[in-house]
């Protein structure tokens, strides 16, 4: 018995060394009409988005980084095409995919919306992304995670579980979501 | 010399007489629908109608041919009141395509270049218990979706006919690139 007592806190103590990677953390808009789950902190910001179709557009940026796996969210208002939905939703797979190593292309389905879920491998070693893209009530939603090189976990399960956690019923968001700030 | 005009000459009647006898293809357009495509065989019009979750019921026209054991059918549902949630549409509509099938390919399709490409999806499958393999691409644009699909049935065998792709590629949303002299599609009443 008291072998087995010491063999408990041996694990213990052990499992104490572990790198300390942050909690997962569930982030809403309520404008932007969704919520996911990342590690470490976000950080809001704004970046440009151009496509022959969709032409240029202005973008907001979710982003965190936590164990060398880098977490996006990339929200891109179109409503005023939101009647090419289709396309710019395939647009935007397609430019991700572009030149990259495919390995996975299949369905996302979130809360009544149909999208598509990708995974590449990036060019020159670069690490491998897996991102979802969805197309909601005028705005494009791609959200993107990439281990990168110093990670080298490429089969983490960390990006699938990112991509899949969005939600766009609200009411599916954990109580403690944290509202996003919008960039100014 | 006289031989050999006479042997490529009979080899040429050989050739003709035992080839199977293949429809020509037509290039079909509808103006009040925005599309052109081409297929062999004599097209016949109706309707139908689908129920998507998303979707929920709708009337659909069907434009459809048999040529060779081949079976060519395109399909256009009106969403004009729902234009905005195309995505969402286009996605179900190929998620119920693959349902019970075993997918050999899902890629991209885009017809048209640069600003005007109207982008959507490819995709092969099996169909079971042996029931022959299709062909099927789909697109949203103009608050329509379309959705070609080429089936080869057992009768015919040959999965491989680069036929199913031929009708599938022939989409077009410019009428510009429609073949001079397509017929006019007569829509149902």
């Amino acid at each position: 018995m008291r072998f087995f007592s010491i063999a408990i806190l041996a694990g213990a103590v052990l499992a104490g060394t572990t790198p300390a990677e942050a909690a997962w953390k569930s982030y809403i808009s309520h404008p932007l009409g969704f919520s996911f789950e990342a590690p470490g902190e976000i950080k809001a910001e704004k970046g440009t988005y151009r496509g022959a179709v969709a032409g240029a557009h202005d973008t907001t940026v979710f982003r965190s980084t936590e164990d060398n796996i880098e977490y996006k969210v990339t929200v891109i208002d179109m409503s005023a095409q939101a009647n090419n939905a289709a396309s710019l939703l395939n647009e935007a797979t397609y430019i991700f995919q572009d030149d990259r190593k495919l390995l996975m292309d299949t369905f996302g389905r979130v809360d009544r919306q149909y999208g598509r879920k990708l995974t590449i491998d990036l060019p020159n070693n670069g690490g491998r992304s897996t991102a979802a893209f969805y197309f909601v009530n005028g705005r494009l939603i791609e959200l993107q995670a990439t281990v990168l090189p110093a990670n080298g976990d490429v089969d983490s399960p960390d990006m699938g579980r990112f991509v899949d956690s969005v939600a766009f019923f609200t009411v599916r968001a954990r109580p403690d979501a944290t509202e996003l700030t919008l960039p100014k | 010399m006289r031989s050999s005009s006479l042997a490529i000459a009979s080899g040429l009647a050989l050739v003709l007489a035992t080839a199977p006898a293949n429809a020509a293809w037509k290039s079909y357009i509808s103006h009040t629908l925005g599309f052109s495509f081409e297929a062999p065989g004599d097209l016949k019009t109706e309707t139908g109608t689908v129920r998507g979750a998303i979707a929920g019921p709708q009337e659909t026209i069907i434009f459809r041919s048999v040529d060779d054991n081949i079976e060519y059918k395109v399909t256009v549902i009106n969403f004009t009141q729902a234009a905005a949630e195309g995505a969402t549409l286009l996605g179900e509509m190929h998620f119920m395509f693959d349902q019970g099938k075993k997918v050999l390919m899902d890629t991209f399709g885009r017809v048209e270049p640069g600003k005007d490409a109207v982008y959507g999806r490819k995709v092969t499958a099996d169909l079971p218990n042996n029931g022959g393999r299709a062909t099927a691409a789909f697109y949203f644009t103009k608050g329509h979706l379309y959705m070609l699909q080429a089936t080869v049935l057992p009768a015919n065998g040959d999965y491989t006919s680069p036929d199913p792709g031929r009708f599938v590629d022939s989409i077009a949303f410019n009428a510009t690139r429609a073949e001079q002299g397509s017929t006019e599609l007569k829509l149902p009443e």
